[in-house]
This record gives structure tokens, C-alpha cells and sequence, in this order.
């Protein structure tokens, strides 16, 4: 059983929001709604500003803050992956999950829309469906109990690591290289349309895989780890020894 | 085709071309192949067995990144890069995935329309009704005849903005040949970046944009051209970003210059924030530290007889002379003494000597700190790591030549580049190879009359005034003047205006003018979209959108090495539609006398595409291309290596091997360096051969300017601040203003999320009692105009910073929604009189609450 994780580089991020833009088309999301964010600071006087940006997935917990929230169960960590999904069939709305998550990374669809006009208004849906883009993804796709697809309304969404992706990838893979022309089909979409390649997917279990080479030596961090959550997803910011210790770090 | 089913391998599958054709030329998931791959593509392939990829190239920007378009049930539902593709490589910037958006925009033009209301303005309804394409293709036909007949073809013209390839703006020139109009085609080039063009034509004698080996060079110095937002192929460039910055030993240096902290400049090692119009004085400065130091190439530049470095900083310097050959009395053989003494011996460039002595020698750091603004300590520390650190490229682009002194400040900065030897160099710059296309379908000349050989419109000026010593001599076009031109019916007044690709009412500077102009002009337009220059159309012939069409595309400048791409459609047209090309073909057709048989020969854009990739079939692409249908299936032909390096001075051609064969300096100034001296002119000749038209139309001084001066920029506009309108990254060239997702994302350094802010620094805003957040107004001789403020500390004082992108008045609603105004009608319409440059960043506006 692999459990999937992602290095980010922060040395090479430019900044661009591909991930963004490809996981909303991917994942057929609303305008703005962004599974995979990039959060942008400033700080400083001119003419010396500091200007930063840090990209911003699911973290897919280890051991996560909105599963346990979740009176019905509907948020759950997928055995087979280490993926941190939404049953939509279970889901009330309630939205304990958002509160509890550290990292904002939830949605909840049946807010003001980010950009009028409202899509859903214009590619309505029938049923539960919240809408009906011509672009939908292939039917095989779509599963609400992972909460992959259109969303119903009255629920909430999250990153789902592109599942209907990885979960397909060959038994025993180490990582998902996007160009790697046997793994390229499944590799999240934020990880394969990257351009500067500053991102990687593996199976964070599998000792030999690249990610866990990297995060070795490069020194991978993740954010937050006093909340305990232990994310599944390490970033890198040079890969020099002097760096502010993470939680998983043992005093030597 | 069931390429499962077959039992094809992946080695056959690659061997054999054209297994597929047309349309159903596309290539299943579930290829299968050796091992693993098999397995995975096969499951993939089993969840969505439907499934079906396409080639096709990136719309939204000029890079052409190779894409793979899925399609799934006749359903396009996902872009991503084509792995096998030179510039794309398999990836994306954050325009590609929402190509499949620009298919499915519900606001598209449904199919050919004519206009029923004759009062044109912008709050006019157009009373647009459908017609039959056979309706709209002869009224326009009967139009273009019309004005033959009458002897007016000249008052007839075709504008087009992103042409792609042969199949659509290739076909416009030959279509003005035959039909008579000098008016056919005029490009957009001077409203997009002819001063980077046009420094370099002066400089090293090429008028393109350069190719890079980014991947090679271990220094970057930028001025002005956003390369982690706008500059192309911008996914390229972060791949090279990437490479460069986290991958690369030793790691490449870059500093960035602009006038607002933008991610290029977040990203840089340096960022160094220019008064706008200067970066000419800061190259001039480098290249002064340069040659004091004594870092400039010498196997490139040349030195001192001596080879003791004489530029001092305030004194002159000579030129060596070189001594008379002595002819030996029994052979005749002509031999060169050694040249020795105090002067200068120029290798591979010219005028170095002049150049020091008239200009560079006064300009240190010191001066140029003064007058960018810039702390000398930084303006010293960029020119010693740009001049220590070979291979480096000084790149440039609007941010550095759209001012009145563009010209100087392009070609000052692409001096550097020559001092430090980089032109056609290992990870330095050169230029970009064409592809060999067969030959089209008939040859025009064969089809020209009377009229077309020998009309009276050939005594005609273009409308832009483009070559017309009263207007833009040297200049290669002016569409910018078009506008102002008709309504002042100065050289006199236009009939018909196709455009292509182009908005001109509103991406003009100062468009006002051209809503006023264009109401008594006929206009056509194809945008798939509503558009402002379409809301003034009489005939709207709508373009398939490029998931939709057959369309060629010659690579824009990128590696050197020829490369060109096809866009093969996904699905069949949603509407009504028609491929621009086609287009052009049908209305040929219906035009009097033997061009029309041109056209029939030449029958549809498919058959002319067909015909280019016959020159495949003599030249294959390296990754196999040889036909027509391995286009198709490919995508991309395209052929390694780049045929020329120079290495230490000395110049290489490809020999089949590697670069070895030594080119001669006739070689190199006939394929390379093609100024009149076949050297890198400081002094330009070409320049200097016009002496007397600039002189008279721009009064500059007769004995320097040829060469790279520095002149202070005019800032028309009345206001006291300067106006820079960028383009950022989900900008490009303004394709994807409609797209929520676009519009979503606009501006993240600021949070121009759902419209764009105008940066305005801390202390400009406190000083109008400007808070973050209020709605300014923006105003200027030109026009005024309204936006949201962003106090951000990262951009000038004396500078507001507004993207360009939104104030579109006749678009699709979501862009109609976005409530930022229009920065182009604050915008000034003032040109560089020799490069034609049209001014977007030299206007100087007023601020105040709203």
C-alpha cells in the first residue's frame, strides 16, 4: 500500500498558479474555488520589499484534524492510498471539517460565487448536481463517494490528490513522475503541468522513492507540524543543514 | 482506429507513420509497449476506454506550446502538454489548461452576422442578424470588387494581430498582391515589441527576436521583460527557470530590472527598480564599467594593440591604424603586418572606438545612478557579475523600448551582449531557423492582371504611413496610426478593413480615436468572440475556436533549430464557424479576374497544409516526421541542431557532426552578422544612412546618432506620475479576458482576484489621501480612467502600476463584469519615430480618489 506524498520547491516555484489552473480543470471546480492554491505575502518598505508566494495543496494529513471532526464519517483516509477524501453521499454540510482543518484547504460549494456571473447559473445541472460544465470529466471519473466530479450541493470538497489518477498508477510504483512516459497518466494534475518542476509524487512508505530523497537531502519541512497533523506534503526551501527543526526532528 | 486491438508495439507503432489519418488521427491512452508501461496504460486506457488525444498548439499566448487535448464522448475535458514537444515538454503555464474554457465559452458568436443598425458607437446596438456564409462571404467579395473596379483598392486592408502560421496571415500578403492593396496585410508588430526588433536589425544586423541557450548561460541581466509573467515562451522559460535556479551547476545569476517588485524580480537574485525610460543609462553605464575593468571578450570585441587597457574613464582612446599590407615584389602575395601601438583593434564589431570617445566615456555609475535612480553600489556590483560571468545574455523588452528613446535603450542593451561576446555563443543568443514547408499548391505570381503587376495602387502609401518619410520611414508597421490616420483622411480615408486576430478599437493606445475613426469604415471582423472592434463590424465571419481547426505554426524565436507545429481539431465545430484561412480561400474565389483561379487552386487550408508537409517528406524531423499524417499524429516537426556557434571569436558552421567547419567573414556577415559590415555596428551604418531623414523628424545630432546614446524620454500625458500597464502571466495577449478562471487569478502578487488593482506606493497614496482599497481615478490628456487601489510597497513612488487586461465595453459578460477600466484610454498614442514602437508605458498621469 503506498502512502502518496508531495515535495514542493520552494527554491523554484515561480509563482505561475498552473497547479491552480490545471487542478480547477481537472477537477472541474468553480471559478476561484482553488483546491490548489498559491498565497502570495509582501512584507517591507520600498525600495526593499520581500515579496513571497507559497503554493498551497490538501496537506492529505497523517493523522488529520477533519476526520475526526466529522460526525458522519464522511471525511475518511483512504486505506489503499493514504488519501484524505469526502464520502459526498454522507456528507450534511455541517462544516466542522473547515473549521478544523489547519490549512484551509476545504470548500464548501454553496457560497457567493468569485466571479459573476455565477457558472452554475449559466451550465445548469439537474438533480443534486451544483452544475453541468460541457467540460466535465469522462463519466469513469466521477465518484461522489471520493468526492471526484461534479459536486452535489449542500456538501464539501476538497483536494483529492487527483485519486482517479494516482489510484489507477501500476502496483509498487516508488514515484509519479509526469515525465516518466509509464507514469505520466498518473500524476496529479498540479505535478504534471508544473513547468519549473517543483513538484514530486511518491510513495512516502517506499525508502527508495525520490521524494524521500529529497526530503532527506534537501531538508523538507511541513507546515504547521505542531498541530500534530503530520502532512503528508514537505517543502523544500534550498536544501542547506541550518533550518528551523520540525516536530519529526530528534535532538541530537 | 483501436490501437489496443491491433497488436501494434509502441517500436512499430513509432516506425510507422500515418497509421492514422484526419481527424481520426488520434492516439488512444492505452498505447501498448514494453513492461510497465503497458500495464499502466492499458488500466488507464480500461477506466476511459473512450478516450481519444490530439495535437494541437496553445492559443492564448505567441509561445505555441505542443498540446495534448483529451476527449472523452465528444466531450474536451482536459490540456495538458505534449511530452514530445520541444517547448512544452509535457508541461503547462496557467493559460493551458483553460484552453478547453475558450471552446465551451457560452458567449462565442454562433456563426456569420451582419449589422442591421448603420449608427456605429460604443453604446450603438449593433443589430447584429444571422446570414448564410454564402451571404456574408459575397457581400464582402462584392465589396473588395467594388473598389477594384473603381481603381480604390487601396482603400481596402486586412489587419492582423497573432497571425500563426501560412494557413492564415501567410495567405494575407498574397491575397493584397493579387488584389491590389498595399494596405494587405499591415501586422501588428509596432504595437507589440518592433523596438527590440528594430535595435537589434541596427545593431547586429538581424531585425528578429532572438533565440536563447538558457539552458547554458550562467547569467541573466533583464530589463523590463517579466520573464516569470509575460516574456515568451513563457512555460519554457520557467522549465529553464526551474533548471536554471534549482538543477544547474553552477547556479545561473539573474538580476532583474522593472519598476515594480513583480515575481521575476521576487524570484531574481538582484531586482533593481528603474526610473521608467532609463534602462538605457544603466546599460551604458555597464558597458562603461565593462571596458574600464577590462572585462569585455576580447576574442570577440577585439583590444588593444598592446594590450594594455586604455578606457579610463573621462579620456579618449584611439583607433589602431592598420599598417599598409606589404605586397611580396616576386609573388605578388599581399601579407599584414602586425598592427602595434596605443590603438584599439576591433574584431568581430565596429565604431567601439567612436562610441567610447562620444559617449561612453562620460557615462560611470555615478551619472547613471542620477538618472535611474538606482544606488551606484548596485548599478557597479551588476556590471562586474554581468562582465566576469561568462556565457551571459542582457535580454530586453517593452519595459526597456517602449519610450521615445527606445531605439537607444535597445540597442545599448543589446551592446552588452556583444562585449561580452555572447551573440551565436554556447548558452548566449541567436536567431531562429525557418522550417522546411514544400511549396504551395500554386504559385500567385502566375494569377497577377493588370491591375495587380501594374495598378495605380502601387503609387499609393500605406495608411500607416510605414515607409513614408512624413510619417514612419524606417519603421516595419504602424498600426497604432491607422486609426488617426483615416480620421484625419491623411493619406487618405480606408473603405473596408478586414481584421484577424485583432481588437486595434481597443488595444490601441488611446482608442477613443479609433472608436470615433472607424465609424465610417466597413468593417469585417473573424474573432470566434464579441469583440470592441466587432461591435463596430458590418460582417461578422467567425473563426472556429483553435481546438476546432487545422492551422499551422512556425515556431516564434526560441531555440535556433527550425521546429513547426500543427493544430489538428479535437472535435468538429460546435457552431457555425469557419478557419480564418478558409476564409481568406473563399473570398479569393469570389474576387473578378484570374485570382480567383488562384484560390481554387489552392482549394482549401487543408490542401495548402498538406503541401507544406510534402517538404517534410525530403526533410524528415528528428522525432519522425515525414508526411502529412505523422504531422498530424506528432503534432511538431521539428530538426536539431542550430547550425551555427561561434566559440572564442571565431565562427562555426554544423558539419553533419559538430560545429567544425571555420566560416569565413564573408560566411558569417552573409548568414550571421548581416550589417553592411558583417560585424556587430556600435555604430550603425544603417543608422547612419538615414542620417538626414532623422535629423529632420526627430532633430537629434547628426554626429551621434548612429550610435547607442543616451537620451532622456519624453513623458507626454500632463500628469506627474508615470503610467506603466504590464501584461501578467493569465494576460498574455488579452485572449483569456472572459474566462472566470481567468479573471479569478489575474493579479495574485497583489490579490487582483475578480479584477486588477493599481499599484500605487505607500507614500503616493497618503499624499492624495488615497487608502488601500479605494476607487481612484486615473487621468491623463488622453482620457481618464477608474480603478481599484493596492497600496504595495514594491512598486516607485513616482510610478502607478495597472496590468492590462479589463474596461472591455463589448465582450462576453464575464469580462463586461470585471469593473477595473481600461488602462489604454489613459494611454497616450505616442510612437518611437524610428523603431515605431507604439508608447504604452511613456504616459505620465494625475491620481486622485475616485
Amino acid at each position: 500500500m503506498p502512502k502518496w506524498g508531495m515535495v514542493i520547491d520552494l527554491e523554484t516555484c515561480t509563482g505561475c498558479q498552473a497547479c491552480t489552473t490545471a487542478c480547477a480543470m481537472e477537477n472541474n471546480r468553480l471559478p476561484g474555488e482553488n483546491w490548489q492554491d498559491v498565497l502570495f505575502y509582501s512584507e517591507g518598505e520600498y525600495p526593499n520589499l520581500n515579496l513571497s508566494w507559497l503554493p498551497r495543496p490538501c496537506m492529505q494529513c497523517e493523522n488529520p484534524s477533519c476526520v475526526s471532526v466529522c460526525p458522519t464519517k464522511a471525511t475518511y483516509k483512504d486505506e489503499g492510498t493514504g488519501i484524505v477524501l469526502v464520502d459526498w453521499n454522507k456528507c450534511i454540510g455541517c462544516k466542522y471539517c473547515m473549521v478544523a482543518c489547519p490549512y484551509g484547504v476545504r470548500f464548501y460549494m454553496d457560497e457567493a460565487p468569485a466571479v459573476e456571473p455565477d457558472v452554475r447559473a449559466e451550465f445548469p445541472a439537474s438533480g443534486r448536481r451544483s452544475w453541468n460544465p460541457p467540460f466535465k470529466m469522462p463519466d469513469e471519473y466521477e465518484d461522489a463517494s471520493k468526492g471526484i466530479g461534479i459536486q452535489p450541493k449542500g456538501v464539501v470538497s476538497k483536494c483529492t490528490f487527483c485519486y482517479h489518477k494516482v489510484s489507477q498508477a501500476p502496483a509498487g510504483v516508488a514515484d509519479l513522475d509526469e515525465d516518466n512516459p509509464e507514469t505520466k497518466e498518473f500524476t496529479p494534475a498540479c505535478v504534471r503541468v508544473c513547468a519549473p518542476k517543483s513538484r514530486f509524487f511518491g510513495d512516502l512508505d517506499n525508502p527508495d522513492s525520490h521524494v524521500n530523497a529529497l526530503i532527506a537531502e534537501k531538508g523538507g519541512v511541513r507546515l504547521k507540524e505542531e498541530t500534530g497533523n503530520k502532512p503528508q506534503v514537505y517543502y523544500l526551501s534550498g536544501g542547506g543543514s541550518p533550518a528551523v527543526p520540525g516536530n519529526r526532528s530528534r535532538r541530537s | 482506429m483501436d490501437e489496443i486491438n491491433t497488436g501494434i508495439s509502441r517500436r512499430k507503432f513509432l516506425a510507422t507513420t500515418g497509421t492514422t489519418g484526419a481527424l481520426a488521427a488520434t492516439v488512444s491512452l492505452g498505447v501498448p509497449g514494453m513492461g510497465l508501461e503497458a500495464t499502466s496504460a492499458e488500466a488507464q486506457a480500461a477506466k476511459t476506454p473512450n478516450t481519444v488525444v490530439t495535437k494541437n498548439i496553445c492559443h492564448q499566448c505567441p509561445a505555441r506550446c505542443g498540446i495534448d487535448v483529451y476527449t472523452t464522448d465528444g466531450r474536451v475535458h482536459a490540456i495538458y502538454g505534449t511530452a514530445d514537444h520541444p517547448i512544452s515538454n509535457g508541461k503547462l503555464c496557467p493559460k493551458g489548461p483553460l484552453g478547453i474554457y475558450v471552446l465551451y465559452d457560452p458567449d462565442r458568436w454562433r456563426g456569420p452576422m451582419k449589422r442591421t443598425n448603420p449608427n456605429k458607437g460604443r453604446n450603438e446596438d449593433p443589430g447584429f442578424v444571422p446570414v448564410t456564409w454564402d451571404e456574408a462571404l459575397q457581400t464582402v467579395a462584392d465589396r473588395l470588387n467594388g473598389l477594384r473596379e473603381r481603381g480604390e483598392s487601396h482603400r481596402a486592408a486586412m489587419l492582423y494581430g497573432r497571425g500563426w502560421g501560412a494557413s492564415c496571415a501567410g495567405l494575407l500578403g498574397t491575397f493584397g498582391g493579387l488584389y491590389g492593396s498595399p494596405n494587405m496585410p499591415i501586422g501588428h508588430s509596432s504595437m507589440c515589441s518592433d523596438g527590440s526588433i528594430v535595435a537589434k536589425g541596427y545593431t547586429d544586423g538581424n531585425a528578429s527576436y532572438n533565440s536563447h541557450d538558457y539552458r547554458n548561460c550562467n547569467y541573466l541581466l533583464m530589463f523590463g521583460v517579466g520573464f516569470l509573467e509575460a516574456f515568451r515562451p513563457y512555460n519554457n522559460n520557467m522549465q529553464m527557470w526551474g533548471y536554471m535556479r534549482g538543477r544547474k551547476t553552477p547556479k545561473t545569476r539573474v538580476t532583474a530590472v522593472d519598476v515594480h517588485v513583480n515575481t521575476t524580480l521576487a524570484a531574481a537574485d538582484r531586482g533593481l527598480l528603474i526610473r521608467p525610460g532609463t534602462d538605457g543609462a544603466l546599460a551604458l553605464a555597464i558597458a562603461h564599467v565593462i571596458l574600464t575593468e577590462g572585462l569585455w571578450e576580447r576574442s570577440f570585441v577585439g583590444d588593444f594593440a598592446d594590450r594594455q587597457n586604455r578606457f579610463v574613464a573621462g579620456q579618449t582612446v584611439t583607433a589602431a591604424v592598420a599598417p599598409e599590407p606589404v605586397i611580396n615584389a616576386e609573388t605578388g602575395e599581399a601579407t599584414s603586418p602586425e598592427i602595434t601601438g596605443e590603438g584599439f583593434v576591433e574584431k568581430w564589431v565596429t565604431g567601439l572606438v567612436d562610441w567610447w570617445n562620444i559617449e561612453l566615456k562620460d557615462r560611470t555609475v555615478e551619472w547613471a545612478s542620477e538618472i535611474t535612480d538606482i544606488p551606484a553600489r548596485d548599478i557597479l556590483a551588476t556590471a562586474r557579475e554581468f562582465g566576469s560571468t561568462r556565457p551571459a545574455m542582457a535580454i530586453f523588452e517593452r519595459g526597456a523600448h517602449s519610450h521615445t528613446n527606445g531605439i537607444y535603450n535597445g540597442m545599448a542593451i543589446h551592446s552588452l551582449n556583444a562585449l561580452v561576446g555572447s551573440l551565436f555563443a554556447k548558452g548566449g543568443m541567436a536567431y531562429q531557423m525557418g522550417p522546411s514547408y514544400g511549396p504551395m499548391p500554386a504559385d500567385a505570381n502566375e494569377f497577377k492582371d493588370d491591375w495587380a503587376n501594374n495598378g495605380d495602387w502601387k503609387t499609393q502609401p500605406r495608411v500607416d504611413k510605414k515607409g513614408s518619410s512624413d510619417g514612419y520611414l524606417l519603421a516595419r508597421n504602424m498600426m497604432q496610426e491607422i486609426g488617426p490616420n483615416h480620421l484625419a483622411g491623411d493619406p487618405y480615408k480606408l473603405d473596408t478593413v478586414i481584421f484577424y486576430q485583432n481588437n486595434a478599437i481597443f488595444t490601441a493606445p488611446n482608442g477613443q480615436v479609433w472608436e470615433e475613426a472607424m465609424k465610417d469604415v466597413f468593417i469585417v471582423d473573424t474573432s470566434p468572440f464579441p469583440t470592441e472592434t466587432g461591435h463596430y463590424a458590418d460582417i461578422i465571419l467567425p473563426d472556429h475556436t483553435y481546438l476546432e481547426r487545422y492551422q499551422d505554426s512556425p515556431t516564434y524565436p526560441f531555440e535556433g533549430y527550425p521546429l513547426t507545429q500543427l493544430r489538428v481539431p479535437a472535435i468538429k465545430p460546435i457552431y457555425d464557424t469557419k478557419y480564418f484561412g478558409d476564409v481568406i480561400i473563399e473570398l479569393g474565389k469570389r474576387m473578378n479576374g484570374p485570382m480567383a483561379d488562384y484560390y481554387r487552386a489552392l482549394d482549401s487550408a487543408e490542401n495548402v497544409l498538406r503541401h507544406l508537409a510534402k517538404g517534410f517528406e525530403t526533410d524528415p524531423g528528428d522525432n519522425g516526421v515525414n508526411s502529412w499524417e505523422s504531422w498530424v499524429e506528432k503534432g511538431v516537426w521539428y530538426k536539431k541542431p542550430y547550425f551555427w556557434q561561434q566559440r572564442d571569436g571565431v565562427f562555426f558552421e554544423w558539419d553533419g557532426t559538430d560545429y567544425n567547419r571555420e566560416m569565413t567573414p564573408e560566411e558569417v556577415g552573409q548568414k550571421l552578422l548581416k550589417t553592411p559590415s558583417g560585424k556587430f555596428e556600435f555604430r550603425s551604418a544603417a543608422l547612419e544612412a538615414n542620417s538626414d531623414w532623422i535629423v529632420g523628424a526627430t532633430g537629434r545630432d547628426p554626429a551621434n546618432l548612429m550610435f547607442p546614446i543616451w537620451e532622456p524620454p519624453v513623458h507626454p500625458g500632463g500628469g506627474d506620475l508615470y503610467f506603466v500597464t504590464p501584461k501578467v502571466a493569465l494576460h498574455a495577449e488579452g485572449r483569456g479576458h472572459n474566462i472566470p478562471m481567468v479573471i479569478a487569478h489575474l493579479q495574485p502578487t497583489v490579490g487582483g482576484r475578480g479584477e486588477a488593482f493599481v499599484e500605487i506606493n505607500p507614500v503616493t497614496a497618503s499624499a492624495r489621501g488615497i487608502s488601500d482599497g479605494d476607487r481612484v481615478r486615473i487621468s491623463s490628456d488622453a482620457g481618464s480612467i477608474e480603478a481599484r487601489c493596492r497600496v504595495y510597497a514594491g512598486v516607485r513612488p513616482d510610478t502607478l502600476v495597472l496590468p492590462m487586461e479589463y474596461g472591455h465595453w463589448a465582450s462576453g459578460r464575464w469580462s463586461k463584469a470585471v469593473p477595473t477600466e481600461h488602462c489604454g484610454e489613459a494611454t497616450v498614442n505616442q510612437s518611437d519615430r524610428i523603431t515605431g514602437q507604439a508608447m504604452y508605458y511613456s504616459t505620465k498621469v494625475q491620481v486622485a480618489k475616485a
